[in-house]
């Protein structure tokens, strides 16, 4: 029963625990942290086993009270999907297990129930964006993530989070406005909301109404590219994800920028044919938009002081690599773009990880302060540096495989420009993570260092991100050869490329 | 607050708001209503008594743990009658496959699990909202969603 | 001339855009995020209007009726119910940064903010 079932379940199980929390949780305290841990966990394993299923069965569909589409709402699983699931599901079960034992002493003690179940709201509307085949439950789900992740920010009361998070929040209304907007225009001229059924309609829908088509995956661009910081709509990141707490900037800056990406390539390549994408204008201003992130970002990056919103500066960056990916319009890159979707929720988690932990010992934000705390404090200063080389693109880690089907991607596309943005890009990434790394190790401290245990939970989290890391970059052959076909199966699909 | 026009007539109205908010819940599956729009009448009744009564007359208010248990409750029932569809063996939120009487239709008790569904979500949806305003109105009001 | 009110919504949902890009106050913000998502809804509900039709609720005596296209008006209801808690939760929010700062200026929010620091 359960495995014809394990997609809602999937999405509900989060979602129930949010609301048992917040039933349980008001009168005993520490139940929302064992119970958090205990549904992100089950969440994480039924994730495991859609992966196992995708990977026997190659496709999964489940429709909702047995209506099939066009009348009723589809869930859907591929290995692209799969893929995602996984990295979303374990990504936040392992920042959850990290916050075991640091979130009380860093939130105020009366909401962190409420940000348990704001936590679990936000993982099951991840989880349902992903699966969701429809535009109908996409919107639903993206308005309850962004909802939840602005709340997330601002949960902790204090003066900066709440202002940064009200920006967030006007943006990314703006965002999801101009997103209902495109949905509304693909429904108008296709009379679908289904994806299967839209791609069907389309080409006929553009023949009778070209500008309608047009503007509505314009407006659906947009919207998306908003939500998910693509340069230059990026200005509400930084103040966010640099003042949320740990577990929320890990989990924004990891996961749900991503999430974004996902509705954009369930967009670009199951709605859109590639033909016809590839007559509009929408490749070059996506890759003159990714290049320019690329680039201002870590610039940017270089800039600050302060190293959350130093990590939220290369994010925007790392956003633009993933755009790069999906605006080469090639077999390879999209490969990487999907990598890179992983490996960064991994690196950029473990960085606002290991980054909250040297903050909270050493007391102090500025970059400058973080030298010589490698030595006190060996395990969040390895994973720091870890992720940094990792960002940077250094061999046996999972960013230079990310990296690499970029290049691929790049070559096989002939733009060869854009092999050099990567190298140059590399070279900036260094720049801002190395003097970290090296300071953190030789150099003498400059503030005093409380000598303290780090929790159990925080260091087998640390060290879980850091194994996955090597062995992501090692054995990147399981998870390709596991996209790889899916990958195929869309190029293919349109006469072998543009 | 203490203009008696206000005070009588809200006294006056409430009882038929919320009866109407009510009939708007239950009929929402027999003519255009349901869930959403009747929880929003119901709790815009009490809310027109937090307005005309002042916010600390504590003995007769929604209290905001009583609204935030039912908020939960609502919305648990909302899945628990999905969940129904499966355990009776066709999909989630299945509703006659599962099996669901459907009854006459224009009666108050047809189309099976629906009336049960706007019921669960015009009390989640009335909670909410007097939530989501005692938050804004309170003076140490915490942060909502 | 069918086509008019395309036009009316698209000044509405331009109108909330700007003010909500435009304006520094926050509670002007907003009325404008809620500005345009009443276009939005406007669109919704006039892109599924049948001309002459009846809600679409099938009953016995009428079963053939031309009727109004319920899903626009389900994912309208589903847009309200979420302006509804972004307005409530961005008034909130307004409502606490008031208090911390005594304006609802974001720009003079942000310049008390860099001289604090």
């Amino acid at each position: 029963m359960i495995t014809a079932h394990i997609m809602p379940l999937t999405i509900l199980l989060p979602l129930v625990g949010a609301y048992l929390i917040l039933l349980v949780g008001s009168k005993h305290r520490s139940f929302a942290r064992n119970f958090g841990l205990l549904t992100t966990g089950i969440t994480f394993a039924m994730v495991c086993y859609i992966t196992y299923l995708v990977s026997n069965q190659g496709k999964m569909a489940y429709y909702l009270g047995g209506w099939a589409p066009p009348l009723g709402i589809e869930l859907r699983a591929d290995p692209i999907t799969a893929f995602l699931l996984l990295t979303f599901a374990g990504v936040s079960f392992f920042v959850l297990l990290f916050a075991y034992d640091i979130l009380p002493g860093e939130i105020n003690g009366k909401v962190i129930t409420r940000y348990y179940a704001l936590y679990l709201v936000l993982l099951g509307s991840l989880l349902g964006i992903v699966l969701s085949n429809d535009f109908f439950n996409i919107y639903v789900f993206l308005e309850i993530s962004s909802i939840a992740a602005a709340a997330l920010v601002a949960v902790n009361g204090d003066k900066l989070a709440m202002e940064a998070s009200i920006k967030y929040l006007v943006m990314s209304t703006l965002g999801s406005g101009t997103v209902l907007m495109g949905i509304a225009g693909l429904y108008m001229v296709t009379g679908y909301l289904s994806l299967d059924f839209l791609a069907g309609a389309l080409p006929q829908a553009y023949a009778s109404h070209p500008l309608t088509v047009l503007m509505t995956l314009g407006m659906l661009t947009v919207g998306i590219a908003v939500k998910a910081a693509l340069f230059p709509l990026h200005v509400w990141l930084p103040d966010a994800h640099g003042s949320a707490p740990t577990s929320s900037s890990a989990i924004l800056s990891g996961l749900v920028v991503k999430v974004y990406i996902a509705v954009l390539l369930k967009l670009l390549y199951r709605v859109f044919p590639l033909d016809f994408l590839a007559a509009l204008p929408l490749q070059g201003s996506l890759l003159v938009m990714a290049t320019l992130g690329i680039f201002i970002g870590s610039i940017m990056a270089i800039r600050q002081r302060d190293i959350k919103k130093m990590l939220a500066y290369s994010t925007v960056a790392q956003i633009g690599y993933v755009f790069l990916g999906i605006g080469l319009f090639s077999e390879k890159a999209m490969l990487g773009a999907v990598y890179h979707v992983f490996s960064h929720a991994v690196m950029k988690s473990m960085l606002f990880l290991s980054a909250g932990l040297l903050i909270k010992y050493s007391g102090k934000r500025t970059i400058a302060d973080l030298s010589g705390l490698g030595r006190v404090y060996p395990i969040p200063m390895i994973a720091f540096s870890v992720g940094a080389l990792s960002m940077v693109g250094v061999p046996p880690l999972a960013g230079f495989m990310s990296k690499w089907y970029l290049g691929l991607g790049a070559l096989e596309a002939n733009q060869l420009l854009f092999l050099l943005v990567l190298l140059l890009s590399s070279l900036l990434n260094g720049f801002y993570y190395m003097p970290i790394v090296i300071g953190g190790f030789f150099k003498k401290e400059t503030v005093e260092i409380r000598q303290e245990k780090i929790p159990l939970g925080a260091q087998i989290s640390l060290l879980v991100l850091i194994a996955a890391t090597f062995f992501f970059g090692l054995f990147s052959n399981i998870p390709i050869s596991f996209l790889t076909p899916t990958v195929q199966g869309i190029f293919s699909a349109f006469g072998g490329g543009i | 607050m203490s203009d008696i026009i206000v005070r009588v007539v809200t006294r006056l109205m409430i009882p038929y708001l919320q009866l109407y908010g009510l009939y708007i819940i239950l009929y929402g599956h027999n003519s255009p209503g349901g869930g959403f729009a009747g929880g929003t009448v119901i709790a815009s009744s009490l809310i027109l008594y937090v307005l005309a009564f002042g916010i600390d007359d504590e003995d007769l208010r929604l209290s905001p743990s009583v609204a935030r248990i039912i908020e939960s409750c609502g919305a648990l029932a909302y899945v628990g009658i999905g969940l129904g569809g499966i355990l009776l063996g066709a999909n989630f939120l299945s509703n006659k496959a599962a099996g669901f009487p459907l009854g006459i239709p224009g009666r108050v008790f047809s189309g099976g699990t629906i009336v049960l569904l706007t019921v669960s979500i015009g009390l989640k949806v009335a909670s909410t909202m007097i939530t989501l305003f005692t938050n804004i109105a309170e003076k140490e009001g915490e942060d909502e969603s | 001339m069918d086509n008019l009110f395309y036009a009316m919504i698209f000044i509405i949902f331009l109108t909330g855009f700007w003010i909500m890009l435009r304006q520094s106050n926050l509670i002007k913000k907003i009325i404008g995020m809620n500005i345009m998502e009443s276009a939005i809804f406007l669109f919704l509900v006039a892109m599924g209007y049948v001309k002459e039709g009846s809600a679409p609720i099938a009953t016995e005596a009428n079963p053939g009726l031309a009727y109004v296209n319920p899903l626009p008006s389900a994912l309208v209801l589903t847009g309200i119910v979420v302006s509804v808690s972004v307005t409530a939760f961005a008034l909130g929010l307004t409502v606490r940064l008031y208090k911390h700062y005594g304006t609802m200026d974001v720009d003079e929010i942000t310049r008390m903010r860099s001289e604090e620091l």
